[in-house]
């Protein structure tokens, strides 16, 4: 039981960062159906910025978190302008362009990290001391604490913006019918926008959780993490902001106690067996609203 | 009177708590251009996906002939002999209009991937046959000249009389035409009047939705009215006119205003039937 | 019951005018003979090649050659059938691991491991399809990458392919002439296919399934054959593969590699097999002529995907009728049918 609760943390520690990084595709595809490719890249520079903050500056954890999410927003803004802003004004794009243009954008992205920083992997300088605590028979570390406290306050904060401001309602209306929201005055490229900077900067603070944690930053870690993510994001319904969440901590679970059960080899599978079954049983993904054929 | 080609018994179909489709029976004779109409969202279109197997019905009925269409899958039909055309227009609008119709006579084919890739007499005479199908059912519905166009780049009326010959092309029994006036001017849809006509004369029975008053009572042999998913009549298109439960469905009366209000569109068929009265007349 | 004569024929006189093509070419002997000998003429020309062209270049137009079979049968899936495939590389893996234990560990002979290869990737393709009969889309396209990833990690953890170690040892068998013959015979095959009732049925597909369906045509049934005939080309691809660079790791097969083979497939425009030749070439040839760069080149190769894709969204041949634009080229006179406006759109 003990050993259960154990995994549970360190699942759900995990699994909150690829909910972090989940939101971000299931809000850009709640809004614009794209896959944005590029987010994990935007994690990876995440991850970087925080190393980079903590290296020169001496920064302490909170700057490197904000930081982190302040130079990711604006990296994910750039993005949205130069890769997909200009293939959606263009009629002739269909949203194969798109996703091929979003590649583009993910190559590009961890090409020039190599390029600025070499391929090596770097550990994450100590930033406090780690300290674990006996919660119930499993004992729980500050990292953990941290990656599961700041990912929770995020989560609710983007909850409670989409909820009960305008620009979320605005980001709720364009989500159900982008025109006509358009025609209800809501300013679509500036919803799209922020929908990318919010997205960003959620994977920004993800990234850095996850250098700390891992102890761990290099140029392709952007890839698996943000495939899982994606995942994690279908698996729950993409589009759904819970439905983000519940799929990131089921993945990380489950990565967890594939670990547990000694099948370490296997972990990189069993997010994608898991996504695969589910949707067999529940094509839309477990929060997500299923699409009634038209005709 | 000649035999039932198309025969619904007790037809229900329930989206969870909304009853789209209540209890319908309603039949189409062999040879006859049967009309359905009612107000919108009366469940008109549903009928037609419940015959074309899009939808399930919870219960009832569907008989096609001496065979019953329950469970029969729905790309089987249009080799049973029932074709379609869709409310807002389907077609395969990045292929050409001779690829449209080409795909149309799909059921009228055999061939698969061995005589794709080896190209051997039988498939080589079989293509020729569906194109020569194809080229007939275009010239039919006076589209050959355009074979080659893609069907994106037709105007709207041509668009829905390419969607009529890719479903001529299979040859069938029973013609589906969901709201073939919709969109078009009085030139048009006189013309296209005729083109049913036509179609009815080579042997096809019509079955079709529309709300063009004009073009109902002008072409229909006989009439059903469906509102809120239950038919309220069935006759001549004479008898339905003067119909007082249908007159209500349409211009709604005072005992009845709870429930109109909830209808979202009414003013639009209450002019139709006004045109078709006057047309009638004459 | 009296049957009624509904056929509507007889309402007009007009059937299309017959080809211009002497009678004799149309016996499918002829024809045959014909392919063969351009088969020949295929060989002869590129074994005259390799002995001019310098190594390097020639194992560069090997590799296109291979990546053409690979990605025609991505376009089939993707371009013609409209699935987004997102995992196509795991077939040529499939394709390559099961060629390689063919002929290393059972000592079969070579052709006959290509041609399991295929078949094996073939049914791991109507595995796969049959997701398909409930998944459309985005949610397709995330279970075919799962699908790859899974096949990656298997293919490290089996002992039959030697895991992370990589299968070595196979034996080189593949030399140019060899994959020009099987690609333009590829090319061949895929161009009879889409010109036909079931290729037909495959692109009503793609662009309209509820109206396919009301046509007659079974979707999934075509579904499923696109991601078998699809993979059975990946598959045989990688049986070329493996026995030319003669080792092989499942890390050759991953993401990335699904991504690129996407990406020659959009670049050249998707649905149409010369814009996929076209495409394959240009990204098989660009990192090598980008090799100067050395660092940079896939920084420039990433960011040519995004100004290809804002330019050019259809494709570098999106939209461009390549029989129409040939015979304009040489002044043939028009196409029998006119053809208004058929440039400028896109897919």
């Amino acid at each position: 039981m003990a050993q259960f609760l154990q995994q549970m943390v360190n699942g759900l520690a995990l699994g909150s960062i690829y909910a972090l990084i989940a939101l971000g595709y299931t809000m850009v595809y709640g809004i614009i159906a794209l896959i944005n490719f590029a987010y994990g890249e935007i994690y990876m520079f995440g991850a970087f910025t925080g190393l980079f903050l903590v290296l020169t500056w001496k920064a302490n954890l909170y700057l490197a978190i904000f930081g982190a999410m302040a130079f990711t927003t604006v990296l994910g803004l750039v993005v949205e302008r130069v890769a997909y802003r200009p293939l959606r004004r263009s009629r002739n794009a269909g949203r194969l362009s798109a996703l091929i243009s979003a590649i583009g954008a993910s190559i590009f992205l961890s090409t020039l990290m190599v390029l600025l920083h070499g391929p090596a992997t770097t550990g994450f300088p100590t930033l406090f001391q780690n300290r674990n605590f006996v919660l119930g028979g499993a004992s729980i570390s500050l990292y953990q604490i941290l990656i599961i406290g700041v990912s929770a306050l995020l989560m609710v904060g983007l909850d409670l913006f989409v909820r009960y401001t305008k620009t979320g309602r605005a980001m709720r209306a364009l989500s159900q019918d982008a025109d006509a929201a358009a025609l209800m005055g809501v300013n679509t490229d500036l919803m799209i926008a922020i929908t990318f900077a919010i997205g960003s900067a959620l994977a920004g603070a993800a990234g850095v959780l996850a250098g700390i944690y891992f102890n761990a930053v290099q140029p392709y870690m952007g890839l698996m993490a943000g495939l899982k993510a994606f995942a994690a994001a279908v698996l729950g319904g993409i589009g759904s902001i819970p439905g983000a969440v519940v799929g990131g901590l089921l993945i990380g679970l489950a990565e967890i106690m594939g670990v547990a059960a000694k099948l370490s080899d296997w972990k990189d599978a069993f997010a994608f067996a898991i996504l695969i079954l589910v949707l067999l049983v529940k094509p839309s993904g477990l929060l997500g609203r299923s699409i009634i054929k038209k005709v | 009177m000649s035999e039932t080609i198309l025969d619904l018994q007790d037809v229900t179909l329930r989206f969870g708590g909304l009853v789209a489709v209540d209890g319908v029976s309603m039949d189409v004779r062999q040879g006859e251009i049967r009309a359905l109409i009612g107000p919108n969202g009366a469940g008109k279109s549903t009928i037609f996906n419940l015959v074309t197997g899009v939808y399930r019905p919870n219960q009832g009925t569907i008989r096609f002939g001496e065979r019953s269409l329950n469970g029969v899958p729905p790309h089987r039909l249009a080799g049973l002999g029932i074709a379609r055309t869709f409310q807002n227009i389907r077609l395969f609008s990045s292929l050409s209009l001779m690829e449209n119709v080409l795909i149309g006579a799909h059921s009228r084919g055999r061939s698969g991937l061995a005589g794709a890739v080896f190209r051997l007499p039988p498939f080589r005479q079989e293509e020729e046959n569906l194109s020569l199908q194809a080229w007939e059912a275009l010239a039919f519905m006076g589209l050959d000249q355009k074979a080659g166009e893609l069907a994106k780049n037709l105007p709207y009326g041509e668009q829905r009389r390419l969607e009529i010959a890719r479903a001529l092309v299979s040859q069938p029994r029973l013609l589906l035409l969901d709201e073939p006036a919709a969109g078009m001017n009085p030139q048009e849809k006189s013309a296209l009047m005729e083109t049913i006509r036509r179609i009815r004369d080579t042997g096809i029975t019509v079955f079709l939705i529309e709300h063009d008053m004009r073009v109902v009572m002008g072409i229909s042999d006989r009439v059903a009215v469906l509102n809120y998913g239950k038919k309220i009549a069935d006759g001549l298109p004479a008898e339905v006119r003067e119909d007082a439960g249908v007159i209500e469905a349409y211009l709604g009366t005072g005992g009845k205003r709870e429930r109109r209000r909830t209808r979202p569109v009414v003013a639009l068929p209450q002019v139709a039937l006004e045109g078709g009265a006057g047309h009638a007349g004459n | 019951m009296s049957t009624v004569d509904n056929s509507v024929s007889g309402a007009v006189p007009g059937a299309p005018a017959p080809r211009r093509q002497p009678a004799w070419l149309k016996l499918w002997p002829v024809q045959a003979l014909l392919f063969l000998a351009l088969l020949v003429a295929v060989w002869a020309v590129t074994e005259a090649l390799n002995l001019v062209i310098p190594a390097y270049q020639g194992q560069i137009l090997l590799f296109t050659g291979i990546n053409v079979i690979i990605t025609l049968g991505l376009n089939l899936i993707t371009g013609v059938t409209g699935q987004l495939s997102l995992g196509h590389a795991a077939f040529m893996a499939i394709g390559a691991y099961a060629a390689a234990i063919c002929t290393v560990s059972l000592h079969l002979p070579f052709a006959l491991a290509l041609l399991l290869g295929g078949l094996v990737a073939a049914l791991f393709g109507v595995v796969l399809g049959f997701p398909t009969l409930r998944l459309s889309g985005d949610y397709l396209a995330i279970a075919t990458l799962g699908f790859a990833e899974i096949v990656r990690v298997v293919n490290t953890n089996l002992k039959i392919t030697n895991g992370a170690i990589g299968y070595y040892g196979i034996q080189k068998r593949v030399d140019l002439p060899l994959v020009a013959m099987l690609a333009v015979a590829a090319v061949a095959a895929m161009a009879w296919l889409e010109n036909s009732r079931n290729g037909r049925a495959m692109r009503s597909v793609r662009e309209d399934e509820i109206a396919a369906t009301a046509s007659g045509v079974n979707t999934t049934f075509y579904k499923i054959q696109a991601f078998a005939v699809g993979a059975f080309f990946a598959g045989v691809g990688g049986g070329l593969y493996a026995h030319t660079t003669t080792f092989i790791q499942p890390t050759d097969f991953g993401f990335l590699k699904s991504v690129e083979q996407l990406s020659m497939v959009v670049l050249g425009g998707m649905g149409s097999i010369a814009g996929t030749v076209l495409g394959t070439i240009v990204l098989t040839a660009a990192p090598e002529l980008l090799r100067f760069m050395s660092n940079y080149r896939m920084l420039v190769y990433g960011a040519t995907l995004i100004v290809l894709m804002i330019f050019r969204p259809g494709g570098l041949l999106g939209g461009v009728d390549l029989r129409d634009a040939v015979r304009r080229a040489l002044m043939l006179g028009r196409s029998r049918t006119v053809r208004t406006s058929v440039g400028g759109d896109g897919q």
